[in-house]
């Protein structure tokens, strides 16, 4: 018994890391149809912006979020302005391959710049995980739980009861529609983008102390994300939210019960599987 | 002028070997036309169909690995082999079809990406059929004698027309296809389903033929690949990473053209080496920079842009 | 700056040295390396090791009166690459003998390459059975072999008493070096009778190791072994095994990731004790090996470890070679003269002695022109207060074993 809430815990938790991840990614599909390759690059560059601040100026990482993100929210928006924007027009097979050079550029400029040694940012306050009832819960793990959940909610306010978000829901629905109600679809894109990159380099900041980093850390990512968003529904934010925490439920219930060495394989015949009979997502929240 | 182009083609390719004794140059012009066999490969589904594949790797890698199969385990002739790679992707392309084609855009694309690692993780774990991570190597290539002198398959030169006649049949091929009606079909599919469907075409049926036909060129393509270098583990022919190098070959030189594909292949190549010459340690860095401009600003393809070019320069 | 000096160094070491008078004088050896991608760190190591090693031979009048010169090509980690800058060092920078490769996969390629081309290749790291396991008599390797890796560890369970694990779980990636290991310690531990009560493969680059610590726990091992060619996994592995709260007698780490300096540094703590087996970097009891390694610290400024020893030792081989053999100026009778010299090795280096032989490895691999000591080049190391110690065997010990009951 012990085992089997150890590995619900367990998954729960490493789940929801995935679920912040792939937020950022959803949001921008369901807006702006675009799959951007270069995701993880911005969860990346929001873990070394973390570890920086903590190794330089000794911000908690989890203090730090509240900088980072906004500094990540402008940087987007300027990505969106300046490169994404006159890409786009040409198509999604372009637009994605464009965002597949710049994830190759911006991961090997990170490698150029702080070399490939693997860092990772110890909190001395979460060394040792907390154990209720005997089941170990890691503490950076349990606190950036706690704020993905915060995070997420304050997502949600802004788009079901902001104009903002009203007019971002719009624009995912039907863009010319919206522009036809008066939305200016261009600048919901560029605030969309911005904000993509926001929540992935926030995700990037809180997950650093559980994991590790390094400049190329983002391809392995990146392929969990489209896992976890296809499971969820493209486009659907609580629908990553459950895909993620549903895919490390699986991972982490399979590698125990099932097979390890298969552990990442159940996930893709989850996906595929999901693709298939239910491309709107588990939950049918998704664009079809 | 398509025709005087082609003729000039075939001829440059028939001596281009022979005009430096340079191995590695040799070497080069076959990374070339191997990449150029990838980039048709994908073209057919991707380019004349429209149908966007992140996974075409599989296929690869499943003749790759049939290839190496028949040639260490059953001493097939490495001829034989190829084309039996060629079929079995080919064949292993149809359930594939059938399931992801009922899959329209980003989801077709993310469904095939699924299948090809998928497809990495069982090569990777049965070890019984694949040896697993440790990998299939060939050490000695069999003796085979044309017009009765021996190959050796030390030199370049057999591996080079080898390759230069797959890529010359793969792009002989688009292009009768591209003619055909099939093809029209293709075009039709590729603008819009729901209208070719209203007209009568079996979208099905005609995407799992170009799919199909796609898969075996890939496949052969793989079964080149092991014979080349003679060394295959699933991380290096499963890899998602050259599923994205075959999209892109295709696309920098042009979707939906013939040429494209050696265009595309001729301009990566030359430059991913000029690259790791001149940056050694930031080569990527160039490299990605080079991608994102070549889609900003000739996103229809070098060749395509080409094209326009011509027909703006005629009139 | 030290990025700058850096670039400098790469783009020195893989430019070909074409032009000038310089190339007809240096003798060239090559080294595919990934210097870009997710290996760069080791390709860094090598690349620091080779210079050290290029400039004191050369300061010292070179071999025979010629500087020696190392080219490193990037392979980036891809099997074809490595194959496409062998071939380039061999035949447009036209070097006397290859080293380096990194990893297994890579050099596969590159042997096969040598092979096939004539030119000699002097295996310094990668440590797949398969590369010396082909009967390919241009190949040479004076690392030990993956399946030689848990030799110390034989040697240890067996030599202390109490030792004998009563029960292992085995936790290792599914690479061919991972496998390999894995197989070569469960081979060993069968024949003594010791259950296996885990044998675990894990994809190389997991996020979380927790379900597999958690299924590890439940079994109640005696020993952990955890085997990782990846540093990160390596570090997570321990971390989260520890998390979970699993206590055998003993943790021990197999290959790359629990030997390297990282370890110690991310884990603090939580690497307290863990054994590594294999991680031999020279005999620090011996004094050249010693005195290698303040310099190397002093240059550097961190200690050597099993690829900076590797390396280093590699161009010291393999300049022997070359002093040896007869040069004429004709390269591929110039090639066949190394090969000759390398096959008469018979020196010590800062890594151990070196001699190349025919023989059988313990998984019944037979080698050629794999070096006759590689079963004495494995040793059991602890980690100690963030210092990685040997333990054993005795004579390579720098401190005392710390194990529950000793």
């Amino acid at each position: 018994m012990e085992i089997f809430l150890q590995s619900v815990v367990s998954g729960v938790l490493t789940g929801s890391l995935y679920a912040m991840i792939a937020i950022g990614l959803t949001i921008v599909f369901g807006v702006m149809r675009i799959i951007n390759l270069a995701h993880g690059e911005m969860v990346m560059l929001g873990m070394f912006g973390a570890y920086w601040s903590y190794v330089l100026w000794g911000l908690d990482p989890f203090v730090s979020v509240v900088l980072w993100s906004p500094l990540m929210f402008a940087g987007g928006m300027l990505a969106y302005r300046f490169l994404l924007k006159d890409v786009i027009p040409k198509g999604e097979l372009n637009t994605l391959l464009y965002t597949a050079g710049l994830s190759l550029f911006i991961a090997n400029l990170a490698l150029f710049f702080w070399t490939g040694d693997y860092r990772t940012l110890n909190l001395p306050y979460a060394l040792m995980p907390a154990r209720p009832f005997g089941i170990a819960v890691p503490i950076a793990l349990a606190i950036a739980f706690g704020m993905a959940i915060a995070l997420t909610a304050a997502l949600y306010v802004l788009l079901s009861r902001t104009d903002l978000g009203r007019a971002i829901r719009a624009t995912a629905q039907d863009p010319q529609s919206a522009a036809l109600m008066g939305v200016n679809v261009q600048q919901i894109s560029m605030i969309t983008f911005g904000l993509g990159t926001a929540l992935a380099g926030a995700a990037g900041v809180l997950l650093v102390p559980s994991l590790y980093l390094y400049p190329t850390v983002g391809e392995i990512l990146i392929v969990k994300c489209f896992v976890i968003v296809v499971l969820g529904g493209l486009g659907s934010v609580p629908g990553a939210i459950a895909g993620g925490i549903l895919l490390g439920l699986v991972e982490s219930l399979g590698a125990v019960y099932v097979s390890v060495a298969y552990k990442d394989t159940i996930g893709f015949v989850l996906f595929l599987l999901v693709l298939l009979f239910r491309p709107a997502g588990l939950f049918g929240v998704g664009r079809t | 002028m398509t025709r005087i182009l082609a003729a000039a083609g075939i001829a440059l390719l028939l001596v281009a070997p022979l005009l430096t004794g340079n191995t590695f140059y040799q070497h080069l012009m076959i990374m070339v036309l191997f990449s150029t066999l990838l980039g048709t490969s994908w073209n057919l589904l991707g380019g004349f169909a429209g149908q966007v594949s992140f996974g075409h790797a599989a296929f690869l890698g499943v003749g790759a690995y049939t290839t190496m199969l028949f040639y260490l385990k059953l001493n097939l002739s490495p001829w034989l082999g190829m084309l039996a790679g060629g079929g079995l992707g080919a064949l292993f392309a149809l359930p594939i079809g059938l399931i992801c084609f009922r899959l329209r855009g980003p989801y077709f694309s993310l469904a095939t990406l699924a299948v090809a690692e998928i497809v990495r993780l069982v090569a990777l774990n049965w070890e019984q059929l694949t040896n697993g991570p440790v990998g299939l190597l060939i050490t000695t290539l069999p003796q085979i004698s044309i017009a009765g002198r021996a190959i050796d398959w030390e030199s370049k030169i057999p591996f080079y027309y080898l390759v230069a006649t797959l890529a010359v049949l793969a792009m002989t091929l688009i292009y009768a296809v591209s003619r055909s009606r099939f093809g029209a079909y293709l075009a039709a599919v590729r603008e819009d389903i729901d209208s070719a469907e209203a007209v009568g075409i079996d979208s099905v049926r005609v995407r799992v033929l170009a799919l199909a036909l796609s898969a075996f060129v890939a496949g052969v393509a793989g079964g080149f690949y092991a014979l080349y270098f003679r060394y295959i583990d699933p991380d290096a022919v499963f890899a998602i990473s050259l599923s994205v190098e075959m999209v892109f070959i295709a696309v920098v030189g042009g979707l939906a053209t013939t040429a494209g594909p050696i265009v595309g292949a001729v301009v990566l190549v030359s430059v991913a080496e000029v690259f790791r010459e001149r940056f050694a340690a930031g080569h990527l860095i160039f490299y990605g920079l080079f991608m994102m401009l070549v889609i900003r600003y000739l996103p229809e393809g070098i060749w395509g842009r080409l094209r326009l070019l011509f027909r703006f320069a005629q009139g | 700056m030290p990025h700058i000096l850096k670039l400098l160094a790469a783009v020195s070491f893989s430019l070909a040295l074409s032009s000038g008078a310089l190339a007809q004088d240096t003798l060239k050896i090559g080294a595919p390396q990934p210097m870009t991608g997710p290996d760069a760190p080791f390709g860094d190591k090598f690349l620091k090791a080779y210079s050290m090693a290029v400039d004191e031979i050369n300061s010292q009048g070179g071999v025979n009166g010629r500087k020696i010169e190392v080219i490193i090509e990037d392979h980036q980690a891809k099997n074809p690459l490595a194959a496409t800058v062998a071939e380039k060092l061999i035949t447009q920078q036209q070097v006397l003998v290859l080293t380096g490769g990194r990893a297994s996969g890579q050099a596969v390629e590159i042997a096969s390459v040598a092979q096939r081309l004539k030119t000699p290749y002097m295996v310094d790291h990668p440590s797949a059975d398969i590369v010396t396991a082909k009967g390919f008599e241009w190949v040479f390797r004076n690392n030990p072999t993956g399946s030689i890796y848990p030799e110390a560890f034989n040697k240890f369970i067996s030599d202390v008493p109490g030792a004998m694990p009563k029960s292992a779980a085995i936790v290792y990636d599914n690479t061919v070096f991972g496998k390999t290991i894995a197989n070569s310690a469960m081979t060993f531990l069968k024949s003594k009778n010791v259950a296996i009560v885990n044998d675990e493969a894990y994809p190389v680059n997991s996020l979380d190791f927790k379900p597999i610590m958690t299924k590890v726990k439940a079994s109640n091992p005696d020993y952990v072994l955890m085997v990782a060619v990846s540093t990160t996994d390596a570090i997570l592995m321990t971390r989260h095994a520890k998390e979970i709260g699993l206590t055998p007698r003993a943790f021990v780490g197999f290959g790359g990731g629990f030997g390297v300096v990282d370890f110690s540094k991310q884990l603090g703590p939580l690497a307290e004790n863990v054994f590594s087996s294999a991680a031999w970097s020279g005999n620090p009891n011996e004094p050249i090996t010693k005195e290698f390694y303040a310099k190397f610290k002093a240059k550097y400024g961190f200690l050597p470890k099993e690829h900076e020893v590797e390396g280093y030792s590699a161009i010291y081989i393999i300049a022997d070679a070359l002093k040896r053999a007869k040069l004429t100026g004709n390269l591929d009778a110039d090639r066949e003269a190394v090969r000759q010299a390398l096959l008469k090795t018979d020196m010590t280096t800062v890594f151990g002695k070196v001699k190349f032989g025919n023989w059988t490895g313990p998984l019944g691999d037979q080698y050629t022109n794999q070096n006759i000591y590689s079963p004495e080049h494995s040793v059991l190391a602890q980690w100690k207060n963030g210092e990685l110690l040997n333990v054993w065997p005795k004579s390579n010990a720098e401190t005392a074993y710390t194990f529950p009951g000793s």
